[in-house]
């Protein structure tokens, strides 16, 4: 997957060692899930034993040992080829959301105030984005931009639904 | 063709109506003076009649149907200014006919046709109503007042016809709208050096035609005659759009030295469209210079010794002419005033809602008038005495009497002139608060 | 602070507002939202104090607003609220400065003095460099910039904006409503936003949801009115999966 190639990316950078790469990622992506410390050696390893990354060096001071990696030619050209890729836009939808709305509608229970209160939940996310990108990094804004765009267009989606459904139920009541 | 344009003359909205309305009254008005002036010069010359020498002299009969020949001017700029209402709605209705694959030349048409057609309706209005006075001027003053011959009646319906048809022809030259359906108006030009020429030559016509009164190379004393009216209506022409450089200047003074919002806003609406309210006010220019060059002309005759009642009367009808010009004009006014504000709507509407009192806004109109009649008026005043005074002031009779009551005549004009437009701003402030409406709030 | 009951207002046929009641605390930030139609727009012309509610009552500080005639709800209007709308806002003959200098004027400020205030605000919205440009020439962006200059200018406790960022580009608004709040905030002024945008909504500490004329649900940065047990939007790479 994808963390292969965004540690391969911090690593074109100049050689780094792995609590590093952890502490850039997270920096650089912040709305991401954190990485996990084992995660981050274990794909290291896997980038070695693929030839697009290799150890450069290894620190043995007083403290633990720390192993700098660097990036490989065949591993430039990896990144460069995954980089010229276009992502595949979302063939399935198959969002929790999407599914407990059609369930709500087709057992028709009380859609409307789960969408209401849904609507509500987006919005206090979004309030948080919103205040978060006021003091945040760039990269922060820009993690938060991505999230409130597409809590916008769930919620845009939610009115929607919304108003169809009262259009359909005004159909079954005439 | 025809049916398009049908289509386009049922489906026009009330404003639009009113405006249709508007200029079907000044054909109307327009035919019914240029009849009136062609029947006066068919009347039977020096006839003897004790009550209605006017008609029947020689001279004063020339000078009444001069009188009411120039009073078309005044109903023609009516006409004109009444169709620049709605021009918006216009526009967009004309940009909807290219959209829909109508050639420039094919809108352009639908504007002649709708124009022309309101000219029919007011010129064939005006006739019948100059019919109906004729009628009963010739049976009830036995037989003094000769019955004007169809002929006439039909030449002068025609010219009306032409000329609104010339006109709305004309008015689509402004506007561009491409088949996209956007429109873009060519940006009208400013002052030039050429109106100072037509400055020049209006000075030289009316001097020509004062010096030379008995001696005219052309027409004798009537040709005299005719060279002074063009002289000073291309004159006045040329001073109005010298006024256009006079309004802005003005108001770009007042603008910077304003202390009041409401001056500060009318300096400045008036400064961005000094052309405009030029426009408007030519008439009213027009009515004060010929006020104040009478007044100075009376000046002259009043001292003398060869006052006669028939002078006196002879002027009290011009005057009273004149008093006809400005309300004509302070109508065209009205109706400049009315188009100003419709572009104002939605800015004025904001200013209301956050808290400006509609009064104040009124006030913006009045100061309006204000800021673009006073220099216009004090110009054509002075305009109008100095030329009677500097071509007629080595004349015997001229005296501080004179003088003084050609200044007093002059400033009494320009202040009426001033007057009226301050009026007409006044008695707008009722379409100002239908502008102000809440409604012009909402988007879209 | 400002407070409704029960708001009713009909325009014809169409029943623009059927019973609204809200209130706004004061500093408060609340975005009014719901589809078009809904009587977002009126229910702000109510509050405001533009048009008269036909039934139900508009009160400031417990003062009834929706009864006073048309004179005292203007002076009411000037002293304590400012206005923005989505577009068509400003004086196209005046500059910028000129433009929001123009409400001090009306309180009888002298030209000096107002024009100088004017400057400081236009400074405060990064748009001083259009100081003195007009309207025509300004983007749309910069026009909004000005216009929320013009409201703050007479230090009004309450601004009400209707859709303020309806005509511009998404970072064009979001800079809009950036200063927007930003300047409420400092100056501890109320904002009313009304807007079908969720974005713009979000910047508010409150919601209130209208749907035909009533409202239809409110949520606030802690809770939502409709409580109950919700699951948790997870944000950032979201839910749309391959």
């Amino acid at each position: 997957m994808s963390i292969r190639h965004v540690l391969l990316g911090l690593l074109a950078e100049r050689p780094k060692h792995g609590y590093e790469l952890k502490k850039e990622h997270d920096h650089h992506l912040p709305g991401a899930r954190p990485l996990a410390y084992g995660q981050v050696y274990a794909t290291l390893q896997r980038l070695e034993r693929d030839g697009f990354a290799e150890v450069a060096e290894i620190a043995q001071g007083g403290g633990p040992e720390r192993t700098a990696y660097a990036i490989t030619g065949e591993g430039r050209a990896e990144l460069e080829r995954w980089l010229a890729e276009v992502e595949e836009p979302a063939p399935y939808v198959a969002s929790p959301l999407f599914s407990r709305v059609v369930v709500a509608t087709v057992t028709g229970g009380a859609a409307d105030g789960y969408l209401l209160r849904q609507r509500a939940a987006h919005l206090a996310r979004m309030r948080e984005l919103t205040a978060e990108k006021r003091s945040g990094s760039p990269a922060r804004v820009l993690a938060a931009d991505y999230a409130l765009q597409h809590l916008d267009a769930d919620l845009r989606w939610i009115e929607t639904a919304m108003e169809r459904l009262a259009d359909l139920r005004g159909e079954i009541d005439a | 063709m025809i049916t398009v344009m049908r289509m386009m003359v049922r489906g026009r909205s009330p404003r639009e109506r009113a405006r249709a309305r508007l200029m079907s009254a000044g054909a109307a008005l327009a035919t019914f003076l240029l009849c009136t002036a062609a029947n006066l010069l068919s009347f039977r010359i020096d006839a003897p009649h004790d009550r209605l020498w006017v008609f029947t002299e020689h001279e004063p009969r020339l000078l009444a149907a001069l009188t009411l020949t120039l009073l078309v001017v005044p109903a023609t700029v009516f006409t004109y200014q009444a169709s620049r209402l709605a021009t918006a709605t216009r526009e967009r209705r004309l940009a909807a006919l290219r959209l829909a694959g109508a050639t420039p030349y094919e809108t352009r048409l639908v504007g002649a046709y709708e124009v022309g057609r309101q000219a029919l309706l007011g010129g064939l209005l005006g006739g019948v109503a100059h019919l109906a006075v004729n009628v009963a001027l010739w049976r009830s003053l036995d037989g003094v007042v000769p019955l004007l011959s169809p002929m006439w009646t039909l030449v002068v319906l025609a010219a009306v016809v032409l000329i609104g048809v010339g006109s709305g022809l004309a008015a689509g030259r402004h506007v561009v709208a491409s088949p996209l359906g956007l429109v873009r108006r060519a940006r009208p030009r400013g002052p030039r050096a050429v109106d100072l020429l037509l400055v020049g030559l209006g000075v030289a016509l009316f001097a020509a035609g004062f010096i030379g009164k008995g001696r005219f190379p052309v027409g004798g004393p009537y040709g005299a005659a005719l060279s002074v009216t063009v002289g000073a209506v291309l004159l006045l022409f040329g001073l109005v759009l010298a006024a256009t450089w006079l309004i802005g200047a003005v108001a770009r003074r007042a603008g910077r030295t304003a202390a009041a919002p409401e001056t500060l806003l009318a300096a400045r609406i008036v400064q961005a469209d000094p052309r405009a309210w030029a426009r408007a006010l030519t008439v009213v220019g027009l009515t004060v210079f010929f006020g104040s060059a009478v007044g100075a002309q009376q000046g002259d005759i009043l001292f003398s010794p060869w006052l006669t009642t028939s002078k006196v009367v002879a002027y009290l009808l011009i005057d009273l002419a004149l008093l006809l010009a400005l309300v004509t004009s302070a109508a065209a006014l009205a109706v400049h005033q009315a188009e100003a504000l419709l572009d104002h709507r939605r800015s004025f509407a904001v200013l209301a809602a956050s808290g400006v009192p509609a009064s104040a806004l009124g006030r913006v109109l009045t100061r309006q008038a204000l800021i673009a009649a006073s220099p216009v008026c004090l110009v054509a005043a002075v305009a109008g005495a100095g030329i009677i005074i500097l071509t007629t002031a080595d004349a015997p009779g001229w005296s501080p009497g004179t003088f003084t009551f050609a200044a007093v005549r002059a400033a009494v004009t320009a202040g009426i002139g001033v007057l009226a437009a301050v009026l007409v701003a006044r008695v707008s402030r009722r379409t100002l608060r239908g502008a102000l409406r809440p409604e012009e709030l909402r988007a879209g | 602070m400002l407070e409704a009951r029960a708001l009713r207002k009909t325009f014809g046929r169409t029943t623009a507002l059927d019973g609204v009641s809200l209130e706004i605390g004061e500093g408060e930030i609340v975005a009014i939202t719901g589809p078009s139609g809904s009587g977002k727009s009126t229910a702000l012309h109510c509050l405001a104090g533009v048009i008269r509610p036909e039934s139900g009552e508009v009160r400031l500080d417990g003062r009834r607003v929706d009864t006073l005639g048309e004179d005292a709800r203007t002076r009411l209007r000037r002293e304590n609220f400012g206005i923005v709308f989505q577009f068509g806002q400003l004086v196209p003959e005046l500059s910028a400065v000129e433009n929001v200098a123009l409400p001090l004027l009306f309180n009888r400020h002298g030209r000096q003095e107002s024009s100088r205030a004017a400057r400081s605000w236009l400074e405060r919205l990064d748009v001083a460099g259009c100081a003195d440009l007009r309207p025509g020439e300004l983007s749309g962006g910069q026009l909004q910039r000005v216009a929320v200059a013009r409201a703050l200018a007479v230090g009004p406790r309450v601004i009400f904006a209707d859709e303020p960022t309806g005509a511009l580009d998404s970072l064009a608004g979001e800079q809009v409503m950036d200063a927007l709040v930003g300047t409420a905030r400092e100056s501890r002024t109320a904002l009313v936003v009304v807007t079908h945008d969720n974005r713009v909504a979000a910047y508010a500490d409150r919601e209130i949801v209208l749907r035909d004329g009533a409202v239809a649900g409110t949520s606030t940065a802690g809770a939502s009115t409709a409580g109950a047990s919700v699951a948790g939007p997870s944000a950032a790479d979201g839910e749309v999966t391959a």
